[in-house]
């Protein structure tokens, strides 16, 4: 048939077979050899099953309908058409199924895909096999369409329910419960059920398979058609319609947070950074302080923070040496490891709120990663954390644009249910959607926190963000290589959409008597600077709230403005009066700001006699010193006591050394000595002997002998026979253990699963010994565990030297 | 983008440009729901909160046009996650309601069946449920339905009370409006009261609170208990009743420590009612004493603890609380709206100023400098002791008796905190001192010769803080005071408020000792007063002195 789909592949014109290559790209990764190699490819199960998995529902259903017309040899066109009713849907449907070739054949006769049973449910829309497949009395049932008719019929109400229950799909069934049993016997008696056991499978665990024959299923679904419900249409969810103008408001409002929010995570981050949990990812409790940090929930903080590192943003990195803690971790060979944000931080905060939106929206689209799994637990209920290596999920990138095309596909501004969303995308690939549930979800929820939708319906620049980052679906089919960089010069029109609903950045303050600094609106960056030096930030969004304090105005002061630099600033900035509370505050806290003075000096001279002190000062021998007066009776130098002291006594004065206490130091001159060096015996005792082990080969030596231990203690404790069996002297007891005895003991063990001790030899010919909880026991091996380690270990029977249950 | 005169924050704070040609409009929308944090001169703040938006909820305002008035009057895009964050809190009110079933009375029933089993089991609640009657409707023990509330509102999900007041014992009551009307305001505070069933009644100081109170027993028309902060103040409200209502003299009886009558409407102190004998509390029998039709709080900010206890057996009848200033120093304004009511009339003072109800005025703080013996004095005193030291300075006598001179042929009140300063202004000035061991009686034999203007200046221990109607008073100096409160600032300040005969400017000094922590305390006091929109110049004493 191979040959056969060549021929025709063969025959095809250069447009149709472009055709093909377009609509399944991955034919062509790599280029075929040729036109047989192509055919075999297209033909192979995931190649198939790739092409399958972006058709929708209906077309499906009509895949369906031509694989019941199958005949063992062929379908025909024509019955495939009858089955669905012969619409024009139906016909488009056959026809997108053809051009993929998945079902191929010329005039009337169709061929299916080898690969599509293989790939698809064995029971095509939901129909059992023929009966003459399955039974024989069912067969001779089916044959005779009267009687099967008055069978149906009379089965009584409970069987009809099982029948119908089948009838609507899949054909196949198992008997659950007792109540069913009797409804379930007359049918099988009837032989309108046939028992199956599943291929060659071990019975299944509920009982019986029963499986409805086709004949039967098409009799039951005479009101519905033989495929069942069809659906040529996809499901319209149902929408609340706002208008764009509303959508692109809230959506732009949203977006400055999440840039703000971003930052202010990241900022947070940068005072305190967090530690890479040693299985990856961010701790919960890190990801919770810097939620609280800046006002968020956990869920949205992960995301922006998944989101931030997909930017490139927030990177991991050694942590600062100069930690304790760390350096003694880092001597046993484990450099502990933080989160930071990257210089590209830096470069991203100096774009333009729209611009920065964009980025992050763009590595949103693009990460393949599952933000929305954080907070949940895996099947080994484990948690799942933020940025652990555990978030990838290689489909996420499709999920999400799948979910925003099929958003973007409704009319402007239309606000569906999630639930009718879902719907619309199951079926429009039914088989992708599977096991995808979560992701949309998690999509609709991420795209409201970005602000790419806003009151459910997706905002005009995120239509436009949309369609750059997925143009007319012609990127690179295996969704490899990222997007963005098209345009070099000038905004995007993602940015310039957005950049038209961002409100436009201010440069002066309203300053109030109650001390508080109204920004009306996103500072200019130089503003928020200066703000940012003299007062706390008190609340932000639309506008900034800050608040002039008396630590703020130090803080100023330290960094080196005047009380008159203030003075101007608010002048300056300010569209309303400077409140006298604040010209006031500021003076008060200049006047007593450097009151105080600390510094550091090597050494000070003190004298209560003024003239002394001036003599010193004046003395032009001490020049060299650099003396400075503190006060009358007080100077000071950078250089040491000693070299004061020397210099004084040189100069003829007869200075006295004092302690930090001010009590008189009493010096007497002591003889020189060189540094101390080892005596040269020690230095030559064993000349081979390793100077110092380095810390790693230290840890590995430290743990090599800890091994060691452990395996000598845990053979000690072994019970004395089990030694003795091994060949551990203990008087009284050589002999090995008889090894019947030895294999009654574990057989008792794997019943009663208890501990046992076996000794055994193991493949380098030294005897063990170990704890551990037989499981199985046969085909020449002993299959137990260790409970310490919760490893499984195989033993062979004959290297078992002794059994002992553990006391 | 609109040019609205709003600012919507993410920490849901909203900032309302006043000079912005839509501010009134803006403030009129958005006033139902957001509560008033700051008034300052130029962008005042208003917060959205759970408290506010179920408030708003209750007087029937819905998500949609919260969300509306946010959008129509922001300047900038208003972020989504806010917008959903105001429907989900306003949705969570009014699950759950409290009813009164015609067969088992008081019954807490579930709109949603979820909330009401989250609610049901959590152990807060314990005790205050009865049995199941359906799926959808519990039994309440009657004499927890304010502690159910309280409870419920902890737990965030607000029931909505239609179980309805009871009338209470009917008395016949009019306002006696004769040559005087209910300012506009006033009117407005009555019927948002009203209207809500029960609730609390913020007005500036002076701006005639007892006059709302009185309004409201004449809606009411029934037996009203009134609960006051002292026995003067008790009077007070007697006076002005017997003045402005058709209530007699008898009518009205005083519950205090001096005399125990219950009357139609009985006025007792909140000293009386939480005095304990033995450790029980003696005079609890007088909320049962009759079958009140309305209770009214005076001060709410200054309820004390034990009240609110009483008040949770109290919800079946109608509660008016009334203040100048809800700030709690304890924080527990949550409590005053579960058992009380929420907040139902609020008003910027400056707004009240502006249509002349209440006196403009000037506040001052005088700054003097401490001699070097006070600095050193200072300099070395117990962190415990250095307020004391720094606000009873000796330095800051001249600098009052200053003040008084300048403001001679006015009413002048001075105001301190310490017992021995206040007996050093008293000499200084040759003026009398009215304290805490003053007798009632002496108490007001001054406020009368204050008021007609035979004495010109007193001096005022804490006993000033509030509740004194001395209509004449156009000057206030605050010597020292209780640290940083801000609301005995405002209290303070509320003094002088009341506008006077001519329309004079009323004038409010407080006296510092520079570069000591009174100047902290100060600005910390005047922040509530700051953010009502009063801004203080700052002088120097040596200028006073001058």
């Amino acid at each position: 048939m191979a040959t056969n789909l060549a021929d025709q592949l063969r025959a095809l014109p250069d447009e149709a077979l472009g055709a093909l290559l377009r609509l399944r790209p991955d034919l062509v990764v790599p280029v075929p050899s040729d036109l047989g190699a192509l055919a075999a490819r297209a033909q192979s199960r995931g190649s198939v099953a790739r092409c399958l998995d972006s058709l929708d529902q209906f077309t499906l259903e009509i895949l369906d309908a031509v694989r019941l017309s199958w005949d063992g040899e062929r379908a025909s066109e024509a019955a495939a058409l009858a089955l669905a009713g012969d619409t024009a849907a139906a016909r488009a449907a056959l026809d997108r199924l053809k051009a993929r070739f998945l079902v191929y054949g010329a005039g009337g006769d169709l061929h299916v895909a080898g690969a599509v049973g293989e790939v698809t449910s064995p029971y095509p829309a939901g129909l059992g096999r023929p009966a003459e497949q399955l039974d024989a009395r069912a067969a001779a049932l089916a044959a005779d369409p009267a009687k099967l008719r008055r069978t149906v019929l009379a089965a009584a109400a409970p069987a009809r329910a099982v029948l119908d229950r089948l009838a609507a799909g899949p054909p196949l069934g198992a008997q659950t419960s007792a109540a069913m049993a009797e409804p379930v016997q007359w049918l099988v008696d009837n032989a309108l059920l046939v028992r199956v056991a599943e291929g060659s499978r071990a019975p299944h665990p509920d009982g019986d398979l029963i499986e409805l024959p086709r004949e039967v299923g098409l009799l039951l679904r005479r009101d519905s058609g033989p495929l069942g419900e069809l659906h040529p249409d996809p499901p319209a969810p149902e929408t609340a319609t706002r208008t764009q103008k509303a959508v692109d408001n809230a959506g732009a409002g949203q977006a400055m947070e999440a840039v703000r929010h971003t930052e202010a995570l990241l900022d947070a981050l940068t005072a305190e950074p967090a530690t890479v949990l040693r299985s990856g990812g961010l701790g919960v409790r890190d990801l919770r302080r810097l939620a609280r940090a800046v006002g968020l929930d956990d869920g949205p903080a992960a995301l922006l923070l998944e989101v931030a590192a997909a930017c490139g943003l927030l990177g991991e990195t050694d942590a600062q040496p100069t930690a304790r803690g760390v350096q003694a971790s880092r001597a046993l060979g484990a450099a502990e490891q933080v989160f930071l944000p990257t210089t590209g931080f830096d470069l991203w905060r100096a774009a333009g709120t729209a611009r920065r939106w964009e980025l992050l929206a763009q590595a949103w689209l693009a990460m393949t990663r599952q933000p929305g799994l954080v907070g949940q637990r895996d099947e080994r209920d484990r948690p799942f954390n933020a940025l652990a290596p555990e978030l990838e999920r290689a489909a996420a990138p499709q999920s999400r644009r799948e979910l925003l095309g099929a958003l973007g596909g409704l009319p402007k501004g239309a606000a569906p249910d999630t639930g009718g969303l879902l719907a619309l995308l199951t079926w429009r690939a039914p088989r992708r959607a599977r096991g995808r549930e979560a992701a949309y979800r998690d999509t609709v929820t991420e795209a409201a926190v970005l602000g790419v939708t806003a009151l459910g319906a997706l905002t005009s620049y995120g239509r436009v963000l949309v369609a750059e980052a997925d143009p007319d679906g012609d990127r690179d089919p295996l969704g490899i290589g990222p997007d963005g960089n098209r345009s070099p010069g000038g905004p995007s029109p993602a940015v310039a959409a957005l950049d038209r609903l961002l409100p436009a950045p201010v440069d002066h303050v309203l300053v109030q008597a109650d001390l508080s600094v109204v920004v009306p609106g996103p500072p200019e960056p130089e503003l928020a600077n200066e703000l940012a030096a003299v007062a706390e930030q008190e609340s932000a969004g639309g506008a900034s709230v800050f608040r002039v304090t008396a630590a703020g105005v130090r803080r100023a002061l330290d960094a080196g403005y005047s009380a008159g630099d203030l003075h101007t600033l608010f002048k300056r900035r300010s569209r309303t009066p400077v409140p006298q509370a604040l010209t006031y505050l500021i003076d008060d806290v200049a006047r007593r700001h450097g009151g105080l003075r600390v510094g550091g000096a090597g050494s000070y001279l003190r004298s209560d006699d003024e003239a002394l002190v001036a003599q010193v000062f004046a003395d032009a021998r001490l020049g060299p010193l650099g003396l400075r007066r503190l006060a009358p009776t007080v100077l000071c130098t950078a250089y040491p006591s000693q070299r004061l002291l020397e210099a004084l006594r040189d100069a003829g004065y007869a200075p006295v050394p004092e302690d930090a206490g001010g009590a008189v130091v009493l010096s007497r001159p002591k003889a020189r000595r060189a540094p101390a060096r080892m005596p040269a015996l020690a230095r030559l005792a064993d000349p081979l002997t390793p100077t110092g082990l380095s810390g790693p080969r230290l840890a590995g030596v430290v743990e090599q002998i800890r091994k060691g231990d452990a395996a000598a203690r845990t053979a000690r404790r072994a019970p004395t026979t089990v030694r003795a069996a091994s060949g551990g002297a203990v008087a009284g007891l050589t002999s090995v253990q008889a090894h019947s005895q030895a294999l009654a003991v574990l057989q008792q063990a794997v019943r009663d699963k208890a501990q046992v001790w076996v000794g055994y030899v193991d493949a380098h010919g030294a005897t063990l010994s170990r704890l551990v909880r037989p499981v199985s026991l046969g085909a020449g091996y002993l299959r137990a565990e260790d409970d310490r380690t919760e490893t499984l270990h195989t033993f062979a029977l004959h290297r078992i030297t002794a059994a002992v249950l553990e006391e | 983008m609109s040019d609205g005169p709003l600012i919507v924050q993410s920490d849901k704070t909203l900032l309302l440009e006043v000079d912005h040609a839509d501010a009134q409009a803006c403030r009129m929308a958005i006033a139902p729901f957001a509560e008033l944090e700051r008034s300052p001169e130029h962008v005042h703040t208003y917060r959205l909160t759970p408290l506010g938006l179920w408030n708003a909820r209750a007087a029937g305002h819905d998500a949609e046009s919260v969300v509306d008035a946010l959008i129509r009057f922001s300047r900038y895009p208003v972020p989504h996650a806010l917008l959903v964050d105001v429907a989900d809190t306003m949705d969570r009110y009014g699950r759950l309601q409290l009813v009164n079933h015609p067969q088992h009375g008081l019954v807490l029933r579930g709109l949603d069946r979820m909330v009401l089993i989250e609610v049901a089991k959590s152990k807060k609640l314990a005790g205050m449920l009865g049995g199941k009657l359906d799926d959808d409707t519990i039994v309440v023990h009657p004499s927890e339905r304010g502690r159910l509330k309280q409870a419920l509102l902890k737990l965030g999900w607000p029931a909505e009370d239609l179980a309805g007041y009871v009338d209470g014992e009917a008395h016949e009551i009019e306002l006696a409006q004769d040559g005087w009307h209910l300012r506009s305001y006033q009117q407005e505070a009555v019927d948002g009261f009203w209207a809500g069933g029960s609730g609390v009644v913020v007005l500036p100081c002076g701006a005639g609170k007892t006059l709302v109170g009185a309004a409201a027993m004449a809606t009411a028309k029934a037996t009203t208990l009134i609960l006051v902060t002292n026995t003067v103040a008790g009077r007070q409200w007697k006076r002005e009743l017997v003045a402005r209502t058709s209530l007699t003299e008898d009518e009205v009886g005083e519950y205090s420590g001096e005399r125990k009558e219950i009357r139609p409407v009985t006025i007792a102190t909140y000293q009386v009612l939480t005095a304990r004998r033995g450790g029980a509390f003696t005079h609890l029998d007088l909320f049962g004493a009759r079958d009140w039709g309305l209770v009214i709080y005076d001060e709410v900010h200054l309820l004390p603890a034990p009240i609110f206890r009483f008040t949770a057996d109290l919800q079946a009848r109608r509660r008016l609380g009334l203040t100048a200033t809800l700030v709690r120093e304890d924080g527990r304004e949550g409590d005053v709206f579960s058992l009380i009511g929420p907040k139902r009339y609020d008003a910027p003072w400056k707004d009240i100023e502006a249509q002349g109800w209440i006196a403009p005025a000037e506040c001052t703080e005088v700054r003097v400098t401490l001699t070097d013996d006070e600095r050193m004095a200072y300099a070395v005193s117990e962190s415990e002791d250095r307020y004391r030291v720094a606000s009873t300075a000796r330095t800051k006598l001249p600098v009052v008796k200053a003040l008084v001179d300048r403001h001679a042929g006015e009413q002048v009140l001075v105001i301190a905190s310490y017992i021995e300063q206040l007996h050093q202004l008293g000499e200084y000035l040759d003026a009398p001192i009215i304290e805490g061991s003053t007798t009632n009686k002496q108490r007001e034999k001054l406020f009368d010769q204050f008021r007609s203007g035979e004495l010109k200046t007193l001096v005022l221990s804490k006993v000033g803080n509030f509740s004194i109607d001395l209509p004449e008073a156009a000057v206030a100096i605050q010597v020292s005071g209780t640290f940083g409160s801000r609301q005995e600032e405002a209290q303070r300040l509320g003094r002088v408020l009341r506008p006077k005969s001519d329309g004079r400017q009323a004038h409010f000094y407080t006296v510092v000792s520079r570069d000591t922590i009174d100047t902290e305390y100060a600005a910390h006091r005047q922040r509530f007063l700051a953010e009502q929109g009063y801004a203080y110049t700052i002088v120097d004493a040596d200028d006073v002195l001058a």
